[in-house]
């Protein structure tokens, strides 16, 4: 067994976790930043699969853009604690 | 109407002021490397709306909306699609078709780079078109969000 | 019915799994994905350009014909370039839509 293929393994193993985090939180702003967790081992992913072009696009977009539209949308609403 | 309530931590703002030249300046970076580097103009510019967004989050829409319009990101946009339009359009007069690259093996931006080489006045109308793009993405995805990030405030007003 | 459909799907998976070359990598020659192929380089040499060092010039590849290192970048703004003309198009009828919805109006 590889490093690759050692890698490749870690990596989908933290990406489903990290995906089934983001819905298992009761947290909005902690299951946000499960989701930005995600994009930005996908695109170590994509780094990995020799693909650095949708690496840099993904780790923009993913984890930088949405993450951020998200934390603006959080905070314009209620929190779930101080219901 | 002050904008003091929607700023975030001092530490915050101060990491974001520390952050942004060298987040806009990576990003003209992979934007200018997009012919040599893997990058080009739309993940340079998603790197460049990211700055303009991290200050948004940290300092508040409206603080952020007096010094940048997002009429004015509008208008770069814009910008950055005719130039794209008419550099394609100048393919069909200067050489054979539409979005040809017409400056191969010309003067300014038409080198071809040896084994090895890396000039940065490589590539034809590639670089423009990288630059057009990336003024392109950098003014819409940091407008949208901007304009999504006012339009949250609004019911307080 | 549900399982002799699953059972079918999953062997058209294993097989197309098998039949795969290794997980990321690229094929080293273009017989071996063209097998009548009357030339023998490599994918990258058809693809890139290969690299006369005597006569200091490129041979049929995207170097030679756009002059950028980056192939990528290459395909995607001069071979596909109307791609890249209509991903522009569609970003800026999304702004343009959500100027026109959330924008506010000035006197």
């Amino acid at each position: 067994m590889s490093l690759f293929e050692i890698a490749i393994i870690l990596l989908s193993i933290f990406m489903i976790a990290s995906a089934i985090i983001s819905i298992w939180f009761k947290d909005l702003l902690a299951s946000v930043i499960a989701l930005a967790v995600m994009s930005l081992l996908l695109s170590l992913y994509f780094y990995i699969l020799h693909a650095p072009d949708v690496a840099i696009a993904e780790a923009g977009v993913g984890a930088c853009l949405t993450t951020a539209i998200l934390i603006i949308t959080i905070k314009s609403t209620k929190r779930m604690e101080e219901d | 109407m002050n904008g003091d309530e929607e700023k975030m931590t001092v530490i915050v703002q101060t990491i974001a002021a520390l952050l942004f030249p060298i987040t806009l300046i990576f990003s003209f970076y992979v934007i200018m490397h997009g012919h040599l580097t893997p990058g080009g103009g739309f993940q340079g510019g998603a790197i460049g709306a990211s700055a303009i967004v991290l200050l948004i989050v940290a300092y508040g829409v409206r603080n952020i909306e007096k010094r940048m319009k997002e009429e004015n990101l509008s208008i770069f946009e814009s910008l950055g699609g005719l130039i794209f339009v008419v550099v394609s359009i100048f393919g069909i007069f200067l050489a054979t078709a539409f979005l040809a690259n017409f400056l191969v093996g010309k003067a300014i931006f038409g080198q071809i780079p040896a084994w090895g080489e890396a000039p940065l006045n490589s590539g034809g109308v590639l670089p423009i078109l990288n630059i057009a793009v990336g003024m392109k993405v950098i003014g819409g995805l940091s407008a949208v969000v901007m304009l999504l990030a006012l339009i949250t405030k609004e019911g307080e007003r | 019915m549900k399982k002799i459909a699953f059972i079918v799907f999953f062997a058209f998976l294993l097989f197309a799994s098998i039949e795969m070359r290794e997980f990321g990598k690229p094929p080293s020659s273009v017989k071996e994905v063209f097998p009548n192929a009357n030339y023998d380089v490599t994918m990258d040499d058809r693809i890139i350009g290969k690299y006369n060092a005597s006569a200091e010039k490129w041979e049929y590849g995207a170097v030679e014909e756009t002059g950028a290192n980056n192939v990528v970048t290459s395909v995607v703004f001069d071979y596909r370039g109307y791609d890249t003309l209509g991903e522009a198009t569609v970003l800026f009828t999304a702004i343009a839509g959500v100027m026109l919805l959330f924008g506010r109006e000035r006197k």
